[in-house]
C-alpha cells in the first residue's frame, strides 16, 4: 500500500524525481569515493530542490561527521530520525555523533507510561499511523455490518466488541499520525550550532547568564518572543538564547 | 721523536713478520720533504735477500747507500726458541725539484724468487722551513725570532676540519681534530684538552690511538709533523647553520732559554718547557632540513640495505615467533625508529627488541641495526603479514628510499591445548572486540524522494478515504436493511390477511351451501383451507402438500390433533367432490370443523 502510494506520487513527481535520484546516486558514489565535501553540495542541491528522504539526511549526515562539522552531522541524523523513527542506523550514528557533543545533560527520567506511550508513538511515522488508521476503520465497518446482518447471536456478540475496539484503536492511531505529523510541521527541537551559547533568563542581552551550551546539544524550543527563543534542555533546564544560534530540525 | 717511533713501528712489523713466517719487504720514507732536504729510503726485509733492484730515482739525488744492517731477535716461549732476523737497506737522498713523487716498488730476491715492495709517494716542498730548522737548532739567531714563552701560530696550530659542510639533517660528518706541528717546535707533551661541546649534533666517537701518531703533511706549503688527536662522526639535529664551538688544547713546548752569560752556558743549553695555548677557528656547517616527510618514515639517513626474516612459518597457536628486521648499510644506524609490523588483530605481539652492532671508522658510522618482534598467535587460521617497508632518506640523492622485505605467511595450526585441559577446565569465551568506532555506511538505496514535508495524512486522499468507505458502508446498510424490511412485512401481511381472506372464502363457501351446490361449496372451503395454510406458514401455494403442511404446522407446536383434524376436513372434501356417493357427512359439519381447525391456528400461530 505505501509502495503503491509511493509509486503514485512519483508518478505525479517523476520529471524531478528522476533528475534528483541521479544526483542521489552522483553523491553516494562521491561519498564512496571519500569526496565529502562536494557530496555535502551535492546532497545539499537535492534539498534545496525542496525534495526529502531519510537516506539523503542520513548520508548528508554520514559526510558531515566525515569532515567533523559534528553539529551540521547531528542535526542530520536528527531530521534523518524524524522521517524514519525506526531506523536502527540512524540511532546508531547519531549515537556516535553525540559522542562529540561536549555538554553531558542527565536526561529527566519522566514517568514510565509516559515514555512507553512516546516510544510507541515515535515508533512509527505519519504516513504508518494514517494507514493503520484506516485498515482498522475499514475492519470496523466490515466487523459492524456483521453485527447488524448476522443471525446469529454469538457472531453479533463477538462482532459489536471487536468494531467497538477497533473503532477506539482506528481513533487512536488517527491521533498518533497527527502527533508526529505535528512533530514534521512545528520544527520543535533544535540543535545549537554555535560552538558556545550562554543562555540567559530573559529574552534580553541584558538577562542574567544562567549556563553555557555547546554546539551538538538538542534543545525543544517552547516559547518565542521576537528574535529571542525560549530552550528547554533535556534536563529541564529552561532560558532565553538568540535564533541564529540554533538550527530548527 | 718521530724516529723513534719509526724504528719501534720497523721493529714490531719485523717481529710480526717473523712470527707470520712470511717474506715481508717493505720500502719506507717521509711522506713530505722539502727541495734540498736529506732524507732516508729505507727497505727491511725479514729474510736475507739478494740482488736488491732499485725503483727510478731520477728525481732524487741518491748521496749515499746503501748501508746495510741486520738485526736478529731470539724469542724463547714455554721452551720454544724462535729466532727472527730482519736486514734492512738504507739510502739517503736528497730532493732535487718540487712537486709530487711516486716511487715504484723495488725488487728483491730471496731463494731465487723475486719479491716485490710497496710504492710511494713523496711530496717535495720549498726548502725553506729546513733552514730555518737548521737555524734554529745552530744558535742564538733563532732564538730572537721564536720569542720566548709565544709561539708563532704559523709553528703550532689546531684545526678541526669537516669532510663535509653542506649537509642535509641527520646526515654524517666526520669531524677530525689535528695538531699542526712545525719541524722547529719540539713538542714534550699536553695540558689541558678543550673539546668542542658539539652543541646540535649527535656525536660518536672513533677510536683514536692514545699515542698520537704525527705523520708529514704539507699545509699552505709547508711542512708540518700532523697529528690527529680526535676524530668524530657528527650527525646534525638542527636544521639551519650551526656554530661548531673552537677546539682548544694547551700543548707543552720545550724552548731553549737565555740566561745570564755564565760559565757553563757555552757547554750546556738551558731548556724550560712553556705552555702553548692554541684554539681552532671556529667551523660552521649549513644543515638543509628533509623534504616533507612520508609517513612511515623511519628517522634513517644513509645507504641502507634492509631484510627480514621470520624465524617459523608453521607454528601452534599459543606459540612465539618472531621477525627479524635488520638494517645494514652506513648513516645515523642507532637513530633508526623500529619499522611498523601490521600484524594481524588479535596476535599477541611485544615492543620491539634492539641490537645494534656498529663500528665508528673514517668511513663514519656503518654496520647493522636488527629489530626483533616477538608475538604470539593466539587462533588457528593462515595469516598473511604485509611486506615491512623501511623508508630512508639519502642524502646523495636527497631523496627517500624505500626497502621493503617480502610479505610473509604464516601458517597456525590448532595448538595442543587440551594439553593444558587439566589445569584451565574453563574456555574464557571473547567478545567480538571492536578495533575501530566509525559511524556506519551510507544508505545506497535511491528513489524515495518525497516533497518536503507532505504525508499522506491530513491530505484530501485520507479524509476520503474514510468518507467514502463510511458512505459506502451507509449506503450498504440501508439497502439491505430495507430489504429485510420488505420480506418481512410481507410475511406479516400475509399472516395477519390469512384470516381475513379465510372468513371471505369461507363466507362464499357458506353462501354455496345455502344454495346446495355442494361441488361448488366444497372447493372453496379446500381453497380457503390451503390458501390459509400458505399465508399463515409463509409457504407458496404451489410448494404446498400435505406432508410439508403438516411437518411446518407440527414444528410451530400445533397439537398432533388438530393437525389430524385438519387432514380429516381436506380429505372428506375431496371425497365429497370426487365421489359425493362414498361421502356420508354434511355440509354443515364440514364447515364448523374448518372454522374451528382456523380458529386454533389464528390461536396458535403468530
Amino acid at each position: 500500500m505505501k509502495r503503491l502510494f509511493n509509486i503514485i506520487l512519483a508518478l505525479l513527481l517523476t520529471s524531478t524525481i528522476f533528475a534528483q535520484d541521479d544526483l542521489l546516486r552522483k553523491a553516494n558514489e562521491l561519498y564512496t569515493k571519500d569526496q565529502f565535501k562536494e557530496a555535502i553540495d551535492v546532497y545539499n542541491q537535492i534539498l534545496m530542490s525542496n525534495l526529502e528522504s531519510p537516506e539523503v539526511y542520513f548520508n548528508l549526515g554520514n559526510a558531515y561527521y566525515k569532515t567533523k562539522q559534528y553539529p551540521l552531522a547531528i542535526l542530520n541524523y536528527e531530521r534523518a530520525k524524524l522521517l524514519s523513527p525506526d531506523d536502527e542506523d540512524i540511532d546508531f550514528n547519531l549515537q556516535v555523533a553525540n559522542q562529540h557533543v561536549v555538554d553531558s545533560i542527565q536526561e529527566l527520567p519522566g514517568i514510565f507510561f509516559v515514555r512507553w506511550w512516546n516510544s510507541l508513538v515515535n515508533s512509527q511515522t505519519t504516513d504508518t499511523w494514517a494507514l493503520i488508521s484506516i485498515f482498522s476503520f475499514l475492519l470496523f465497518l466490515i466487523l459492524g455490518g456483521l453485527y447488524f446482518f448476522a443471525r446469529s447471536g454469538d457472531i453479533r456478540r463477538t462482532a459489536f466488541w471487536t468494531a467497538s475496539f477497533l473503532f477506539i484503536f482506528s481513533m487512536m492511531t488517527w491521533s498518533f499520525a497527527s502527533q508526529q505529523k505535528s512533530r514534521l510541521v512545528d520544527h520543535t527541537q533544535a540543535i545549537v550550532m554555535d560552538p558556545t551559547v550562554t543562555i540567559k533568563s530573559s529574552p534580553s542581552e541584558k538577562g542574567t547568564n544562567l549556563f553555557v551550551v555547546h554546539e551538538g546539544l538538542k534543545v525543544k524550543i517552547t516559547d518565542k518572543v521576537g528574535d529571542w527563543l525560549e530552550v528547554r534542555l533535556a534536563d529541564g533546564k529552561k532560558g532565553w538564547l538568540t535564533t541564529e544560534s540554533i538550527e530548527r530540525i | 721523536m718521530t724516529r723513534k717511533i719509526k724504528i719501534l713501528l720497523i721493529l714490531l712489523f719485523v717481529g710480526y713478520g717473523a712470527m707470520a713466517d712470511n717474506i715481508r719487504f717493505t720500502m719506507e720514507a717521509p711522506e713530505a720533504v722539502s727541495v734540498g732536504d736529506q732524507f732516508r729510503l729505507s727497505f727491511t726485509l725479514n729474510e736475507r735477500g739478494a740482488d736488491l733492484q732499485l725503483p727510478d730515482l731520477s728525481n732524487f739525488d741518491l748521496l749515499m747507500g746503501p748501508s746495510t744492517s741486520q738485526s736478529s731477535s731470539f724469542q724463547m716461549i714455554n721452551g720454544k726458541t724462535t729466532q727472527s732476523t730482519s736486514f734492512s737497506y738504507i739510502f739517503v737522498l736528497r730532493a732535487k725539484t718540487e712537486g709530487k713523487f711516486t716511487i715504484r716498488p723495488a725488487s728483491i730476491k730471496v731463494d731465487g724468487k723475486t719479491y716485490e715492495s710497496n710504492s710511494l709517494e713523496i711530496q717535495v716542498v720549498k726548502g725553506q722551513p729546513q733552514q730555518q730548522q737548521q737555524g734554529a737548532q745552530s744558535g742564538n739567531q733563532a732564538e730572537e725570532s721564536v720569542p720566548t714563552g709565544n709561539i708563532s701560530k704559523d709553528n703550532l696550530f689546531v684545526r678541526l676540519s669537516l669532510d663535509k659542510s653542506n649537509v642535509s639533517k641527520g646526515e654524517q660528518i666526520l669531524a677530525t681534530v689535528k695538531l699542526y706541528l712545525s719541524q722547529s717546535v719540539p713538542l714534550n707533551g699536553f695540558d689541558e684538552v678543550k673539546l668542542p661541546s658539539y652543541e646540535g649534533f649527535w656525536t660518536k666517537e672513533i677510536d683514536v690511538p692514545q699515542q698520537v701518531n704525527f705523520t708529514r703533511e704539507v699545509y699552505n706549503g709547508k711542512i708540518y709533523q700532523v697529528g690527529i688527536l680526535k676524530k668524530t662522526i657528527l650527525f646534525p639535529q638542527q636544521t639551519g647553520s650551526i656554530k661548531i664551538d673552537p677546539f682548544e688544547i694547551t700543548c707543552l713546548v720545550r724552548q731553549k732559554v737565555r740566561q745570564q752569560q755564565g760559565f757553563f752556558d757555552d757547554f750546556f743549553d738551558n731548556y724550560r718547557v712553556v705552555k702553548a695555548k692554541v684554539v681552532s677557528d671556529p667551523v660552521t656547517v649549513n644543515v638543509k632540513d628533509l623534504p616533507n616527510q612520508p609517513s612511515n618514515y623511519s628517522g634513517a639517513v644513509g645507504n641502507f640495505s634492509f631484510s627480514g626474516t621470520m624465524d617459523k612459518t608453521d607454528v601452534k597457536s599459543n606459540e612465539a615467533v618472531t621477525i627479524k628486521l635488520t638494517v645494514n648499510g652506513s648513516g645515523n644506524l642507532t637513530l633508526i625508529n623500529p619499522p611498523k609490523i601490521e600484524l594481524p588483530e588479535d596476535f599477541e605481539a611485544y615492543e620491539p627488541k634492539t641490537n645494534q652492532n656498529t663500528v665508528a671508522n673514517d668511513n663514519g658510522l656503518s654496520g647493522s641495526v636488527s629489530f626483533e618482534y616477538l608475538f604470539i598467535p593466539r587462533f588457528a587460521g593462515n595469516f598473511a603479514i604485509p611486506a615491512v617497508e623501511f623508508v630512508y632518506f639519502n642524502p646523495s640523492t636527497r631523496q627517500y628510499e624505500t626497502r621493503s622485505t617480502k610479505a610473509f605467511q604464516l601458517n597456525v595450526q590448532k595448538g595442543s591445548d587440551d594439553e593444558n585441559a587439566s589445569v584451565v577446565n574453563s574456555y574464557s569465551k571473547e567478545g567480538v572486540k571492536m578495533i575501530g568506532k566509525d559511524i556506519r555506511f551510507i544508505k545506497q538505496n535511491t528513489s524515495k524522494l518525497k516533497p518536503k514535508g507532505s504525508s499522506f495524512y491530513g491530505t484530501l486522499g485520507f479524509y476520503s478515504v474514510y468518507g467514502f468507505s463510511l458512505l459506502a458502508f451507509g449506503v450498504v446498510f440501508v439497502v439491505n436493511r430495507k430489504k429485510i424490511k420488505e420480506s418481512a412485512n410481507i410475511a406479516l401481511v400475509r399472516n395477519k390477511r390469512a384470516n381475513k381472506v379465510a372468513l371471505k372464502r369461507l363466507k362464499a363457501a357458506a353462501g354455496h351451501m345455502k344454495n346446495n351446490q355442494a361441488e361448488m361449496f366444497y372447493e372453496s372451503v379446500i381453497k380457503a383451507l390451503w390458501g390459509y395454510l400458505s399465508d399463515k406458514l409463509s409457504i407458496p401455494v404451489a410448494d404446498l402438500n400435505r406432508e410439508r403442511a403438516s411437518a411446518s404446522l407440527l414444528k410451530r407446536g400445533i397439537d398432533q390433533e388438530v393437525v389430524n383434524e385438519l387432514m380429516k376436513i381436506i380429505d372428506d372434501c375431496e371425497f365429497a367432490r370426487f365421489a359425493p356417493a362414498a361421502f356420508s357427512g354434511t355440509m354443515t359439519e364440514i364447515y364448523d370443523g374448518a372454522a374451528r381447525v382456523m380458529g386454533i391456528f389464528e390461536k396458535q400461530i403468530k
